[in-house]
């Protein structure tokens, strides 16, 4: 590297190299692999080989280990995530075959689940390592677990202003997002910000689920109260020492599962490409291995769904060769363990528009359940998880991309004055909602600016200090979803009060806990086990038609022939 | 260019002929898992030696109730000695305990050995104050403000993206953590984001990272620290 160096220094420049170092792909972190500190994607030498001894119907041997080697992750796997009947016949078969049958059109999503239940994380990681990203997404068209993808939005600003969150909440369901995530600059802000997001969704499409990302034992309360639908930050790691530094252990990521479960909250779990190399305990082993370890604690935590695809620390994952393969891989590995998945493309890693596009079209062609977790439905200065890969700002790029390869990803061309109607009509129901329930005011001004705003940028200052100790005395007071209900009913928004007690009335139901569930407008599930993916080629599962075609075709800016 | 039609045929032909006698066999496993790590990296197992703490003190439980302990990371001013954006982290250490004073408050480093976690971190340096009230700093400059009955992974300020932190923020910090510390009604420091600290600057975060968390020595667990 030295005399590289040197050599620039007194080299006569090239004008084109000049030209191509300026590019924005040549401002991304690229690092040489690693695997003694799991700086790789696909496969380490240090991954063990696939193996399972199996005596009176008990894992004694998993992956090349032993019983009393185990660590908590292979205790966990072998008590919860691996199907003893099933694993014999399984594991004789060939990864190479199995890798074909996810290929091969004529071989179902069913038995190629039931193949797969029975097979060990270091197989699954051999498996994926015998695709390539074509046959990787073939896979996923076939494997993901609802038959028509959907997508999932971040709603956030800078100021942590909840008339901004519920405005834009609102957009984005009107956007088509089936489901939104709100997360906070100052972690304080939680309960406005979940209770912002709840009433604005509701104003831009009813049905659609909301999460506020917090600290596990705050995000579960105002889950316990009402005032989100699901939650998905339950994060989950593929060794050991990463999962203690964080306190945790896979059982006790089980019990919080549990305990939104009881609650009827939806639930996923989260997990991706490179965590273990950030927390600087990757065991030396690849990135995929890890992640597969991470997906069937999942499994046997007995989540319906994950949030994959690196997630945070893509940065990382991108970093290395191949990197790009194994996020689209992993997705892959949770499809094919019937797990739902939100496919990530969630975060910003490249400064190239180039390569952030190429790497999402990896979920977008073939659809996922949700092909972001989530796009940022805010400009990415917003975006409080560090920026989204892909913003407010291309709402009309991702339109066009949709149109021009008839391709479900989940949004749909919408109007100007529909945006300008829905983003009012939800600051103006949280400024009701927070005068009734005595909360910090929100002044008409407010509500006119973020009305007409595209970001924090355009909208007034909050008195965050008063803020805080309004959200904190509202915790305090113990408001449920059901004041929030009362307040809208009481304040004059009886459509929008019905459309949030359908919400609470969800979780008695129970039916969007299910696999891959999202809500329709009349609050129907459509989930991966009423509406199941049934792909096996040309002219079967989801294709682009009808009413949704006509929607994705109405982009804006179309040449009017008539007044040509 | 004339093209020999001739030519290309036979040299089709031959290559089709080639391709069937290997009867498009499959690619062995080894070979669908190339070889990692070719390169000079290929066998390293650490960034740099481990550093000795032997005959350091143990951090004391402080008693006073106008104490603010800092706890910074494993590699700090050790290892490292600037923040992932360009920032000496003696400067760092100076500002936070500056706008600690400036409140009135004081302030007692220690050196955090046990976890490198920011999140544990503050609540360590949290529960080993005389106040309650704690502030993290790893190496790469991350920071968090805590409370000693806070959950871990909560907070009351926290301060993500190293890159864009600045000295003022720093002094800023140390003003907020002894305001929290005299129960005055305390605004937020205001975020600051930059949506594509990510693809400059996580790969560099990871190795920082990696050569704070081999410096741990959890059988020191903290100690002092009185900085530089």
């Amino acid at each position: 590297m030295k005399d590289f160096s040197e050599k620039v220094d007194t080299m006569k420049r090239s004008k084109r190299i000049e030209a191509l170092d300026r590019r924005a792909v040549n401002k991304d972190g690229f690092i040489d692999e690693w695997p003694e500190m799991g700086f790789v994607a696909m496969h380490s030498p240090y991954d063990p080989e696939p193996s399972i001894k199996i005596e009176d119907g008990v894992i004694t041997e998993l992956d090349g280990k032993k019983r009393e080697d185990f660590d908590f992750l292979d205790q966990f796997i072998a008590d919860y995530a691996i199907r003893t009947d099933r694993a014999e016949a399984s594991m004789a078969v060939s990864s190479l075959e199995i890798a074909r049958k996810i290929v091969d059109i004529h071989v179902s999503r069913k038995e190629i689940l039931e193949i797969v239940s029975g097979i060990t994380p270091a197989k699954m990681a051999e498996v994926i390592n015998c695709l390539n990203v074509v046959e990787m997404m073939m896979g996923m068209q076939k494997m993901r677990a609802r038959k028509v993808p959907g997508n999932q939005a971040h709603i956030t600003n800078l100021k942590d202003d909840p008339v901004q969150i519920a405005a834009d909440a609102a957009e984005g369901a009107l956007r088509g997002f089936s489901e939104e995530e709100t997360t906070m600059g100052v972690a304080r802000y939680a309960p406005f910000s979940a209770m912002a997001l709840l009433i604005g969704s509701q104003v831009g499409r009813p049905g659609v689920l909301t999460q506020c990302s917090a600290e596990e034992a705050t995000e579960l309360e105002l889950g316990i109260r009402g005032l989100t639908t699901y939650a998905e930050t339950l994060s989950v790691y593929g060794t050991e020492k990463v999962f203690i530094d964080g306190d945790d252990t896979p059982y006790s990521k089980a019990f919080l599962n549990s305990a939104y479960a009881s609650r009827g909250l939806k639930v996923r779990f989260t997990s991706g490409a490179g965590s273990e190399v950030l927390m600087g305990s990757s065991e030396m082993k690849s990135m995929l291995y890890l992640e597969c370890r991470c997906l069937y604690v999942t499994k046997g935590a007995g989540s319906q769904g994950i949030q994959n695809g690196s997630v945070s620390c893509v940065g990382v994952a991108a970093g290395v060769p191949a990197g790009i393969r194994e996020i689209i891989g992993e997705n892959l590995v949770a499809a094919l363990l019937g797990l739902e998945c939100a496919s990530s493309n969630d975060q910003s890693f490249s400064n190239s528009d180039m390569r952030r596009t190429a790497r999402t079209m990896l979920q977008f062609m073939p659809g996922t359940d949700f092909i972001f977790s989530g796009y940022a439905a805010e400009p990415n200065y917003d975006n409080m998880f560090a920026g989204s890969n892909f913003d407010a700002e291309d709402f009309d790029d991702y339109n066009v991309m949709q149109r021009d390869m008839q391709v479900d990803g989940g949004l749909r061309p919408v109007t100007e004055e529909d945006v300008i109607r829905v983003r009012r009509t939800a600051g103006k129901a949280v400024q009701a909602v927070f005068k009734y329930l005595g909360l910090t005011e929100v002044t008409d001004e407010q509500v006119e600016a973020v009305t007409y705003a595209h970001g924090s940028k355009d909208t007034l200052k909050r008195d965050a200090a008063a803020d805080l100790m309004s959200a904190d005395d509202m915790m305090k007071r113990g408001i449920t979803g059901v004041d929030v209900v009362k307040a809208l009913a009481e304040s004059g928004y009886t459509e929008l009060a019905e459309n949030i007690l359908n919400m609470l009335k969800q979780r008695v139901i129970g039916d969007y806990m299910h696999t891959a569930a999202i809500l329709d407008e009349h609050f129907q599930v459509m989930s991966g086990v009423n509406t199941p993916n049934d792909y096996m080629g040309p002219g079967t599962g989801y294709r682009v038609s009808g009413k949704r075609w006509e929607e994705i075709k109405a982009i804006p800016h179309r040449i009017n022939v008539n007044e040509f | 260019m004339e093209v020999n039609e001739q030519l290309i045929r036979a040299i089709t032909q031959a290559v089709v002929e080639q391709l069937h006698k290997n009867g498009a066999q499959p690619q062995t496993q080894a070979e669908m898992q190339q070889p990692s790590g070719t390169q000079e990296l290929a066998g390293r197992t650490r960034m740099r030696p481990k550093h000795s703490y032997e005959g350091a003190a143990r951090a004391a439980q402080g008693t006073d109730p106008k104490e603010i302990v800092i706890g910074v990371g494993a590699a700090f001013q050790t290892e490292i000695n600037k923040t992932m954006g360009g920032i000496p982290l003696d400067e760092v250490l100076r500002n936070v305990k500056a706008g600690i004073e400036e409140e009135g408050m004081t302030s007692r480093v220690v050196k955090v050995l046990d976890t490198s976690d920011v999140c544990f971190m503050a609540l360590q340096a949290a529960k080993l104050s005389g106040s309650g009230i704690g502030i993290g700093i790893q190496s790469k400059g991350t920071t968090v403000i805590h409370q000693k009955d806070l959950y871990p992974l909560s907070n009351l300020e926290l301060f993500p993206q190293a890159p864009l932190m600045d000295l003022e923020t720093y002094r800023k910090i140390g003003r907020n953590a002894a305001r929290y510390v005299k129960g005055e009604k305390v605004t937020p420091i205001e975020c600051t984001n930059d949506p594509m600290v990510r693809a400059k600057y996580q790969v560099k975060a990871a190795l920082m990272h990696i050569v704070e968390t081999e410096q741990l020595d959890p059988e020191k667990g903290m100690i002092e620290w009185e900085g530089r």
